[in-house]
């Protein structure tokens, strides 16, 4: 018999399986597995700039061919996928609907789950924001530090340090582009006054390798970060699949949509739909470790708890972004050496009414169309493509996330579907006033710190609730012993031998990328589960 | 403005080469290559299925018959119905011209002295509030007629 049945190929499923298999654990993985196979093969190896000068090709990927690369209507999630990385989103509101009226529900079954268009920042919680969790940094930094040797993090010894500890394996960090580096030169020159008032800069860490490193790497500055993943320099979860198949003790079944779990005579029996031929198949395993992605790991664990109708909460960083003018780069010209990544964090220390930590991040906008953003402005076509053209060198664009806390307002519930109808995941999402108002004071707060570096801010677009695609808390770990919660061990209570290892089990959100820490809690609950089960 | 050069005589006839052409005039100044104006028509069989409402479509019609008012209509229907078929369909050539490499050049990036960058956007928003006058004038004449 297998020992431990993981569910999903994102950041959590692979990374609790690539512990578990190092300590000796037989593990079969379990995922739907979209890839892309029509896109990536034609994106040539050559700067962003270069191949749209050259490549006759270049309508295929940049635009689509269904010309899905052109969407009209508002700004919405996902607006950031180009149509290589629009398989990430593929099947899933077929196969795992959703009622959401107010809330964009990103759901993947692609190889890598979310983490295959994962923006790559690496942001390592605080003791604050493991607060809750039973258990503090210095139990997670060993698998903070054997992740990031895992996927490979490039960063520097900056002011960032005190919100983000280093790890012995981080890489020299990318270099920075024209745009941030005006920035950065005029934080230098402020540095001691704003960090007086609790503002701190440095450059984003990030997974990419800026050296060859497990094979991938080193990163070239094609700015192509958008549309491919060329030398495999920036992380993305079906790399530590990649590494795995390579392994006897693991075996990675496509195709499949788990359905549901069962216990009993000391093993959990999991219940797979084969995605091609719809057969229903029963893999039997000593543990279960659900890393589906936080809604389908609810749909999958509340289906077999036959807990249908029961309302359990989430949370999702609220997102904004904000297009600024970068005053310093005005009359220079950019180097087209470069990466689209986030160049820049920024993160604001405040103490009163309570401490916490509220954070940015400052990116170029060069290797998207420019025809996205000529839909944007009020201009007529002609005039705002002459603009545009003039200005975008000049932009700076600022991402926002917010903390988010469970409230009543903030659910979801699982529909039995009627009549052969599948089951549908019921999502409420609805901030309260007070939470919202926080939010526009912290964007108040750092754009005034932005102006003062030269950035002007034109106008916040808010894409809507689930927009950040962050999203946690449906089976937080918490010291008490609660129903359809977790142990400190990530095993769900009311279960033998079921764990979960994704966005599920984090009680609330920091107003940072969640990723890594997914990976280095998978890291943990693979290591507690492989001592568990010897 | 466009005159009735801004369409080929043998794109006449042919509404999708006809908007192909006078679009990428309008925009970039030039006439798209024959594979462009298959691409927009490719890309607007795939975005546009249904029928757009009359009055949209209506617009679109008079800049078939008057291409020079392109410019006018797409400034105020930019203000005032961004969403729309016009502007929408002026959009879908851009992208179809900003992904080909002999027009990529002209929606790159340019780095410029800050003296032009003045320039630019003082001219580009005095051009723009031009037009935008005139197609207040016009929006309800191209509404009414026929489609």
């Amino acid at each position: 018999m297998t020992d431990v049945i993981v569910v999903g190929s994102g950041p959590g499923g692979l990374h609790a399986a690539s512990r578990l298999v190092q300590a000796g654990v037989r593990v079969v993985l379990l995922d739907f597995g979209n890839r892309d196979d029509r896109y990536a093969p034609l994106i040539p190896r050559r700067p962003f700039s270069e191949l749209r000068r050259s490549d006759p090709a270049q309508h295929r990927y940049l635009l689509g061919d269904r010309f899905e690369g052109i969407p009209f209507g508002p700004v919405r999630v996902g607006a950031q996928l180009t149509p290589p990385r629009m398989h990430i989103l593929a099947d899933a509101p077929e196969r795992q609907p959703v009622d959401a009226p107010s809330f964009a529900a990103s759901m993947s079954l692609a190889r890598g789950g979310l983490g295959a268009g994962w923006s790559a920042g690496v942001f390592p919680f605080s003791d604050d924001e493991l607060d809750g969790m039973g258990f503090r940094v210095a139990d997670l930094q060993a698998h903070y530090d054997a992740v990031a040797e895992r996927i490979g993090v490039a960063g520097n010894h900056d002011d960032l340090e005190r919100f983000l500890p280093p790890s012995p394996s981080m890489m020299p960090a990318l270099e920075l582009d024209s745009n941030a580096e005006v920035v950065w030169q005029r934080y230098q020159r402020a540095r001691a006054t704003l960090n007086a008032r609790g503002f701190f800069l440095g450059q984003t860490r990030l997974a990419v390798c800026t050296r060859l490193h497990r094979g991938r790497g080193p990163y070239g500055y094609l700015d192509l970060d958008y549309w491919a993943d060329p030398d495999r320099a920036v992380y993305r979860p079906q790399w530590t699949l990649d590494e795995l198949l390579e392994l006897g003790t693991f075996t990675y079944l496509d195709r499949r949509l788990v359905r549901r779990f069962t216990e009993g005579d000391g093993r959990v029996t999991v219940e797979a739909e084969d995605a091609d031929s719809g057969t229903i198949e029963r893999h039997e395993a000593r543990a279960l470790v659900i890393a589906a992605g936080t809604f389908a790991t609810a749909r999958i664990v509340l289906r077999s708890l036959d807990r249908y109708d029961t309302p359990v909460p989430f949370v999702c960083n609220e997102y904004a972004y904000v297009p600024t003018v970068n005053l310093g780069m005005l009359g220079h010209s950019a180097r087209d050496r470069r990466a689209s990544l986030a160049q820049l964090t920024a993160m604001v220390q405040l103490e009163q009414p309570r401490r916490r930590v509220i954070q940015a991040q400052l990116f170029s906008y060069r290797s998207l169309l420019t025809f996205k953003l000529m839909k944007e402005l009020p201009l007529p076509g002609r005039q705002a493509l002459r603009i545009l053209r003039v200005l975008i060198p000049n932009f700076a664009i600022l991402g926002i996330h917010h903390e988010d806390r469970p409230s009543p307002g903030k659910t979801c519930v699982l529909r039995r579907g009627l009549d052969g109808a599948p089951d549908r995941l019921e999502i409420t999402y609805q901030p309260t006033a007070e939470e919202q108002a926080v939010q526009r004071a912290d964007e108040r707060m750092l754009l005034r710190f932005f102006r003062s570096l030269g950035c002007i801010p034109l106008k916040a677009i808010r894409p809507g609730h689930g927009s950040s695609i962050h999203y946690a808390g449906t089976f937080p770990i918490t010291p008490d012993d609660a129903p359809l919660t977790c142990d400190r061990d990530g095993r769900l209570r009311g279960t033998r031998a079921v764990y979960l290892a994704d966005g599920s089990v984090f009680p609330w959100l920091p107003p940072k990328g969640l990723t890594f820490n997914i990976m280095a809690n998978a890291d943990r609950v693979g290591l507690q589960l492989a001592r568990t089960l010897r | 403005m466009l005159s009735s050069a801004a369409v080929a005589p043998e794109a006449q006839g042919d509404p999708a080469a006809s908007e192909a052409q006078i679009f990428a005039r309008y925009l970039v100044g030039r006439m798209p290559p024959a594979d462009l104006v298959e691409r927009y028509r490719d890309a607007s069989r795939a975005i546009w299925s249904a029928p757009a409402p009359p009055g949209e479509e209506a617009l679109v019609a008079f800049v078939l018959r008057h291409p020079w008012a392109v410019g006018p209509l797409d400034a105020i229907t930019s203000v005032l119905h961004p969403s729309g078929q016009l502007r929408s369909k002026i959009l879908t050539m851009a992208a179809v011209l900003e992904a080909s490499p002999a027009f990529a050049d002209e929606f790159l990036p340019r780095s410029v002295s800050r003296a032009a960058l003045a320039w630019q956007l003082f001219a580009g928003g005095a051009a723009a509030s031009v037009q935008v006058l005139v197609g207040l004038v016009l929006l309800p004449i191209a509404r009414r007629a026929r489609a």
